[in-house]
């Protein structure tokens, strides 16, 4: 094994027919930290998890995870991962505590040991009460809750998990993240997709800017807006951005206009409001705010990050 | 993996385990529909239709359509699950796609199916030989080798009801599958009317579907009356399974890993 990778790969592409899902991306994922894919719809997040966690093979480049070649070592790879996709993850046909007990079977867990199990990923998820329920009659939050403990019934080395929280309410959200951090906390290594920047902020030591099948940065949040984004954004709408351009002067380090508003980086909001001021410009819709990932995301791709 | 030796991989068997468990919770819907609607049938036509005609020295309609209808019971008990439940479990329902997110591989996933469907049709087989030698229409406990040629038939529709069910792109083209070609072979298949009347071409499409060996091997088994050509009934459905059971394994592959 190789040490501290946990996840290694080199120039992975994959093609479906004339689509380039995945262009040749690089990345390393160590063990006991929390990695993020962070990306608009389309981006090829689902396609890289996919072949991460052996689903489909790639087109070309190295894959390795936990140590072994993803085009040669499928079923060992897949039998220590955990694995939240998008979609379609749980047995409607089954009971919540059916669901838990098939999957593991697959492990060659024995029936003896995996009920423990399946206890303590329920009592984790907060759902004890539900082994008897069939998965239809549970909540969204609910569900998602149940696909993540049936992730975690094998006790996975690594936990994949496909936009975790998409579609889910505010308060299911918190709930699933507060499960993540806690797992992250346990010391369990987490790989997780999302187009939510609070969740990428909030969740992940590292995060990879995805677009278009490529990966555009890769660092720490606090790295990444360090070298994409200066500390401080004025957000102004329905002004004259080449007028506030030229109002800035050398304060201003970067400029990026999404409709009618005007993102003006700065390394201090104070100082530049201060020059357009002095320059005569009158402020009508603004916001001042330090930069976030979001502003990262924009400036990187030139798109916003919302839905 | 070879399709065959994929029967004796352990996930084939847990595959069955969860076919099982989902069908416990309607087992008595399941079960009473597949058995009361052949019998109505049976009882229809045999009480009906045998008032009218009689069989040169075979016995009453009902004795002939006996055999057939538990054959044509075990068939669709098997063939409408492979169809309808396979392709549900390879899209809406994504029971597969969880599958093989666990160490099990596509053709193992068949197997379980193969399994299952071979119950399900060994199963309600053995309901309906229950009632019909209930009402006195067996005379040999040889009856009970029916079951394994049941299992074999119902093996033997499953693998083409579920190759369907893995290739269709809408549930709708399964309707198709049906009307066209499982419902016609059906019917020249001896369940309903021995062939013997009709013109020869019928002959030599009777041998050629799988319903018609496995009639023929239940209506000697029922006589208490087997010979050398049962055998060979039961080798044409062996020779069968083995030459067109990779064929759901390919597909299933191809779905599930691109
Ligand atoms: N099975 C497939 N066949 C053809 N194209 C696909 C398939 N899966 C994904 N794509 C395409 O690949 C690109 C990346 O998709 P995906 O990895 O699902 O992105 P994301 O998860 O970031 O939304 C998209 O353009 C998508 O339409
Ligand atoms: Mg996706």
């Amino acid at each position: 094994m190789s040490g501290e990778e946990i996840v290694e790969a080199t120039e992975l592409k994959k093609d479906y027919g004339t689509v380039h899902a995945v262009r040749g991306i690089n990345f390393h994922i160590r063990r006991q930290e929390c990695f993020g894919f962070l990306g608009v719809n389309g981006a090829g997040k689902t396609t890289t998890m996919k072949m991460v966690y052996c689903r489909i093979g790639a087109t070309s480049g190295k894959l390795r995870v936990v140590g072994l070649d993803a085009a040669s070592h499928s079923a060992e790879i897949r039998r220590r991962l955990g694995v939240v996709t998008q979609a379609n993850a749980l047995d409607p046909e089954l009971s919540v505590l059916e669901n838990l007990l098939t999957y593991a079977s697959f492990f060659d867990i024995p029936a003896s040991r995996s009920r423990a199990k399946a206890d303590g990923a329920l009592a984790l998820l907060n759902l004890s009460g539900r082994t008897g329920d069939r998965v239809r009659e549970l909540s969204g939050g609910m569900q998602r809750r149940l696909v993540i403990a049936k992730a975690l019934v094998t006790d996975p080395e690594l936990l994949i998990l496909d936009e975790p929280t998409t579609g889910l309410d505010p308060q299911a959200r918190l709930l699933v993240w507060e499960t993540l951090a806690a797992l992250k906390r346990s010391g369990l290594t987490i790989v997780l997709t999302t187009h939510y920047m609070d969740e990428a902020a909030r969740l992940c030591d590292r995060i990879a800017i995805m677009d278009e099948g490529r990966i555009f940065a890769l660092g720490t949040p606090a790295e990444l807006i360090a070298a994409y984004a200066a500390p401080d954004v004025l957000e102004v709408s329905g002004a004259d951005g080449e007028a506030l351009a030229a109002a800035a002067g050398s304060l201003l380090v970067r400029r990026e206009r999404l409709g009618e508003t005007d993102y003006l980086y700065t390394r201090d909001n104070g100082a530049l409001l201060h020059a357009l001021a002095v320059h005569g410009i009158e402020l009508q819709r603004h916001v001042a705010r330090p930069a976030t990932l979001e502003d990262v995301f924009l400036n990187i791709t030139g798109r916003e990050l919302r839905d | 993996m070879n399709p065959l030796l994929a029967f004796l991989r352990p996930n084939a068997w847990r595959v069955f385990h969860r076919n099982l468990l989902a069908w416990k919770t309607f087992a008595w819907s399941s079960i009473t529909i597949n058995i009361i609607e052949p019998l109505v049938y049976f009882v229809a036509f045999g009480y009906g239709f045998g008032a009218y005609f009689s069989f040169g020295g075979q016995g009453s309609l009902l004795q002939y359509l006996g055999p057939g209808m538990l054959a044509l019971t075990a068939v669709n008990a098997a063939t409408f699950d492979a169809a309808w439940g396979g392709y549900e479990r390879l899209t809406t329902n994504g029971v597969y796609e969880s599958m093989v997110t666990a160490p099990v591989e596509p053709e193992e996933i068949a197997a379980g199916e193969y399994l299952w469907q071979a119950f399900r049709a060994t199963l309600y087989g053995a309901i309906f030989l229950v009632v019909i030698a209930a009402l006195g229409l067996v005379h040999s406990w040889l009856a009970l080798l029916c079951l394994p040629v049941l299992a074999l038939t119902g093996l033997l529709f499953a693998i083409p009801a579920l190759y369907v069910a893995f290739i269709v792109k809408t549930p709708e083209h399964l309707f198709y599958y049906f009307a066209l070609l499982v419902t016609p072979l059906v019917m020249f298949a001896g369940v309903f009317f021995p062939l013997d009347r009709l013109p020869r071409w019928t002959q030599y499409v009777a041998w050629a579907t799988p319903l018609y060996h496995a009639v023929s091997a239940c209506r000697a088994l029922i006589a208490g009356t087997p010979s050398l050509s049962t055998l060979r009934e039961v080798g044409w459905l062996a020779l069968a399974i083995v030459l067109v059971v990779w064929l759901p394994q390919r597909v299933l592959r191809r779905r599930l890993s691109g």
